[in-house]
């Protein structure tokens, strides 16, 4: 028999080896698995995103650019633009590359099963919002066109991605997003949310933190160099410039304005009546469809009923009867306060 | 139309779906009439199954007790009839286990008739169910149970006035101290023999452009499957994306005569 | 291929709608039902919820009152089962175990059965049945009407209510919290429990981490051991507050553990599953006293008694066998001891607990007299026990004791067997309930092999640490 001190040891020695092995994203198994990953064509369809964006946004991309975004070895890339140069996918003009039809189409395509994936996530899953970009990234060099087009028959072929993004058709056709970004409107502006940018991620993360929703009505208070105020659903918001920028507003018309009494459910107090107005979209799936089920429709009346002793959740009285939600549930259905003296009659 | 439905139904005597029923795990030899009993969850559903049938289901005051289906039977006259309980639910449009087990047995399952229990003290929510159900079967019962419980809220309910807006018979009960079990099952009767031909209400408030869109799926429905007597459930299940009547509408499942 | 023209259509419309489709058909239902409700139905009362539930809900969901009425009640059902569940328990043992066990094998020596074949059918299959049944039904037969009565009132949504944020910050779901006790009564029951939470991802956290609710037939284990080798620790006035303080303390680790890895679950293998929370309060109703207590006994109770007499039957006879069955000249019991020894003391154990724990899948409530009858069997003590194969108790706590000490047991081998107990596979009738609920080899797997995995790392750890303080 060993000591009891070798024992340990030797399991410690296990646990740690296991840890450096299989540690989530960082861990040996992992890298070796990403490792094998980037192939060509991996790269290529990369890259072929990449050009898509800048081209989209009216800029053009050289070989540097592309060296310069990635972490992977140059020489790797040169010899991939080069074979993508020979597959025409892509021309050379004044050093700057620029997508071929082909390439275009192919890019088109990997965004397409980018945003269906997107969408599929938010409504059939339970993954988190922040989860879903690192997926779909994956995903988009996996699927080939007939499993495209089954995703987006499943999903009722669905127009814009979770972000507001629009997702181009089978045959290439995308429309373009509306709007533009926040820090462009003047103090006083009401707008809607109509997109948020999920990359990069550590402003993304910001956004997410910052819990905005897109669908909500913005009115935007102060808008300087330094910071933008808004209101929206209740709630104050301030951004700095550089964050807002990857918010896209559209300007409301003037019939479409509503007066600002509009609410989250997670704001209404005791003794408080209002009316429901809406789910915003940010609530998907499963539990959008349990919420409607149980009555949390538009022009409902609701009460605040019991709070559980942890302030989460909070029970509701909805068409009679009492239906406990949690708070992060409740932020998503919108309601309008009702004054109290019209509590009366 | 709705007429000779029901006739040829109770014509071929007194299974309209045998193989249907048989799928789904109900073994029919022994009684004559198929009886289904749906609800929301916590409307005394198991109560009313209890007092039907004399079998002593546990009946938890717990939203969704019944996860899978409950079975007993009872005799009426000469005829004997087999009672199956369904998961409560609020809904039948979303796709939790439960809401399947009883969305699948009214649809696939076609029962004779469908008793839908309500809470009298909560009407208006439990409509919601109960709309949705009569787009899918003809042949139901309301089963407004709970009375007693409205009563002591002082809450008055026009039975007549409602069978006529529902267009199904509304029987009041309270199933605890067993009121009204009796017409029930002579009303269950009824409709099962066809003496009573329910004209159910059908979903009117939809927006135009859904509207539309129904319309359209329905008469192609409807092309292809003549007889069929519920397409526009089966278009409306069809635009909310149901893989399940996706799949049946390809293997052409939901039309088994 | 005509029904693909339909579907095409379909697809076509569904585009066109875009995304509202679910939320302006129920929106249309919802108004019907309104417009309907509005001509029948009047209202002369007040339309606020009813006042008694209200305020009886103020309480039983306060800052002040939520939490103490709670834990009252657990601990009252807990209390009231494993008290009431002695003298029945004892009355039913003496009559199946002491009374009818010794008839039925004289009787069919009398009348010509060979010697093994009344071994193997009344020291084995008998023996293991009559012992569930004492030991399972009476705790059994308290705990699940009470808990119904508790359920038919209403109370338990507003429990889950109470108590969902804690879960929630597990990944786990409200309801989890009755599940979790009703776990305390009967795992498989705790598992058939979960039907309650409709969202998926909830679902299989409290499915799999059900079996650290310490059930029924692991209490008396971890009673009996606690008072032979803890209770001893402390003087005689305080030994039985001590064994119950530390009986106590392992349920909490269990409690513990059940959020520690529904945590874990939620962040890696259950991470994509749906999840969702809603809860209705239903009001209030006086549950039908005897109508609820019988149904209770029938719809779990003897249900749940029946599965575990389907499993325990085989392993009456799996214990015998290996005990008299021998190939050269040791039984297949002794040579499994001897093998697992090695690994068993790793593990703070002994080769004896591991082999009790592998026969006794199917039944917790037969460690006990397995681990006597194999201990006896192994050390060769005489004038104790019933022979070979034979599973037995003794009456007197200290004569356990006695047989244990004999069989080279410590205050280690103790704890370690208390944790063991906690944490170790669910009984065969908890993995077979899993099956069926979750139709799942996959998740079935997990759960069993999980909490195992934990014991053995538990105990090991615990062993080394203690074997070199000591």
């Amino acid at each position: 028999m060993e000591s009891p001190l070798t024992y340990l040891l030797y399991f410690l020695l296990i646990i740690t080896g296991l840890i450096v092995v299989f540690y989530p994203n960082g861990g040996i198994y992992w890298r070796l698995k990403n490792s094998f990953k980037n192939d060509s064509k991996t790269l290529i369809e990369d890259i072929l995103k990449k050009l898509y964006h800048a081209e989209d946004g009216g800029n053009s991309l050289s070989t540097n650019d592309i060296i310069s975004s990635t972490n992977i070895r140059p020489k790797i890339i040169i010899e991939i633009i080069a074979q993508m140069k020979a597959n025409e996918l892509i021309n050379f003009n004044n050093g700057n590359i620029k997508l071929t039809e082909n390439g275009m189409d192919y890019a088109l395509k990997i965004i397409r099963v980018h945003r269906l994936w997107e969408k599929y996530l938010s409504e059939k899953t339970g993954f988190d919002k922040k989860d879903w970009h690192d997926i779909a990234e994956k995903m988009e060099h996996k699927l080939d066109s007939q499993q495209t087009k089954e995703l987006a028959n499943d999903l009722g072929n669905p127009r814009f991605d979770p972000h507001g993004d629009p997702i181009p058709t089978e045959f290439g056709e995308i429309e373009s997003i509306q709007g533009e970004p926040l820090p462009v409107f003047k103090e006083g502006t009401i707008g809607r949310i109509v997109h948020i940018e999920d990359e990069p991620d550590i402003i993304y993360k910001q956004i997410l933190a910052e819990d905005l929703h897109i669908g909500s009505h913005v009115h935007i208070v102060e808008n300087n160099e330094k910071r933008i105020v808004f209101h929206s659903e209740g709630e104050e918001y301030i951004l700095a410039p550089i964050v807002a920028n990857n918010i896209t507003i559209l300007q409301l018309l003037k019939e479409e304005i509503s007066e600002e009494n509009t609410f989250r459910l997670s704001n209404l107090k005791e003794n408080e009546q209002a009316k429901i107005i809406g789910i915003s979209n940010e609530c998907r799936g499963e539990i959008r469809r349990r919420l409607l089920d149980l009555g949390f429709v538009l022009n409902t009346k609701i009460e605040l009923d019991l709070i559980s002793p942890m302030n989460n959740p909070r029970s509701y009285l909805v068409r009679d009867t009492a239906i406990a939600i949690r708070n992060e549930q409740a932020k998503y259905i919108l309601i309008e306060k009702i004054k109290n003296d019209a509590n009366s009659n | 139309m709705m007429q000779t439905v029901t006739k040829s139904a109770c014509e071929s005597c007194e299974h309209s779906n045998a193989s249907g029923l048989k799928k789904l795990g109900i073994n029919i030899d022994n009684s004559d009439f198929v009886v289904a009993l749906a609800g929301n969850p916590n409307t005394g559903k198991s109560t009313v199954f209890n007092a039907l049938t004399g079998l002593r289901q546990h009946t938890g005051n717990w939203p969704g007790k019944t996860v899978t289906r409950a079975e007993g039977g009872y005799s009426f006259g000469d005829k004997k009839y087999k009672l199956v309980d369904l998961p409560g639910t609020y809904s039948l449009l979303s796709t939790s286990q439960d809401e399947e087990v009883a969305r699948n047995f009214i649809l696939f399952g076609k029962p004779d008739v469908t008793v839908i229990v309500v809470d009298a003290s909560r009407l208006e929510r439990n409509l919601n169910l109960v709309l949705q159900i009569l787009e899918i079967t003809d042949k139901a019962v309301l089963c407004l149970n709970l009375m007693d419980e409205a009563k002591r809220m002082e809450i008055e309910i026009d039975d007549r006035t409602l069978a006529r807006d529902l267009g199904i018979p509304v029987i009041p009960t309270s199933a605890r101290s067993k009121e009204g079990i009796q017409q029930l099952i002579s009303t269950i009767h009824q409709v099962a023999t066809g003496e009573i031909i329910c004209k159910p209400h059908r979903i009117k408030n939809v927006p135009k452009q859904i509207n539309n869109a129904i319309e359209k799926l329905c008469t192609e429905i409807e092309k292809e499957y003549p007889n069929i007597p519920n397409s526009r459930w089966i278009a409306l299940r069809l635009l909310d994306g149901d893989e399940r009547i996706i799949e049946a509408v390809k293997t052409g499942e939901f039309i088994t005569e | 291929m005509k029904n693909n023209k339909i579907l095409n259509i379909s697809n076509d419309l569904r585009w066109q709608i875009g995304d509202g489709f679910h939320d302006k058909l129920t929106e249309g239902i919802y108004s019907d039902a309104a417009q309907i409700a509005q001509n029948s139905v009047f209202k002369k009362g007040q339309t606020k919820r009813f006042r008694f539930d209200r305020s009886l809900d103020k309480i039983v969901t306060s800052k002040i009152w939520g939490f103490p009425i709670m834990i009252l009640i657990l601990s009252v059902v807990l209390w009231l089962t494993i008290i009431g569940a002695n003298y029945p328990s004892g009355l039913l043992s003496e009559l199946l175990l002491d009374t009818i066990q010794p008839w039925l094998k004289e009787t069919s020596l009398s009348i010509g059965f060979p010697i093994w074949l009344a071994g193997f059918l009344f020291d084995g299959v008998y023996l293991a049945l009559a012992w569930v049944i004492a030991v399972m039904l009476p705790p059994m037969a308290i705990f699940f009407p009470l808990f119904t009565l508790l359920e038919d009132f209403g109370y338990l949504p507003r429990a889950a209510f109470n108590l969902d944020n804690l879960f929630k910050k597990a990944g786990a779901h409200g309801k989890q919290a009755l599940t979790m006790s009703m776990g305390f009564g009967c795992n498989a029951a705790g598992v058939v429990a979960t039907r309650i939470i409709d969202s998926p991802r909830e679902r299989l956290i409290a499915i799999i981490t059900n079996n650290f609710s310490l059930c029924n037939g692991r209490w008396p284990t971890q009673i009996l051991i606690a008072s032979i080798f803890i209770g001893a620790l402390a003087p005689q006035s305080l030994s039985g507050a001590l064994s119950t303080l530390s009986v106590i303390s392992i349920a909490l680790l269990g409690v513990f553990f059940t959020f520690v890895v529904s945590y874990f679950l939620s962040k890696t293998v259950l991470k994509g599953e749906v999840s969702s929370f809603t809860l209705e309060l239903p009001p209030y109703r006086p549950p039908i006293f005897w109508k609820t207590i019988y149904t209770s006994l029938i719809d779990r109770t003897l249900i749940v008694l029946w599965r575990a007499c389907v499993f325990a039957a085989p392993a009456g006879a799996v214990i015998w066998l290996i005990s008299n069955v021998t190939f050269g000249d040791t039984t297949i019991a002794h040579w499994l001891i001897e093998n697992l020894n090695g690994f068993g003391f790793i593990l703070g154990l002994n080769g004896v607990i591991l082999v009790a724990y592998i026969v006794a899948i199917p039944a917790n409530e037969i460690v006990i007299p397995t681990i006597l009858m194999l201990t006896v069997m192994s050390v060769s003590i005489s004038g104790v026990g019933e022979g070979n194969g034979v599973m037995f108790e003794l009456d007197s706590v200290s004569a356990t004791g006695e047989i244990l000490k004999a069989g080279g047991w410590t205050l280690l081998t103790a704890v370690n067997l208390m944790v063991f107990s906690l944490l170790h596979n669910p009984c065969s009738t908890t993995i077979y309930t899993i099956y069926k609920e979750t139709k799942s080899i996959k998740w079935t797997v997990i759960a069993s092999v999980l909490p195992l995995i934990m014991g053995f790392v538990v105990c090991f750890v615990v062993a080394q640490v203690w074997r070199i303080l000591l």
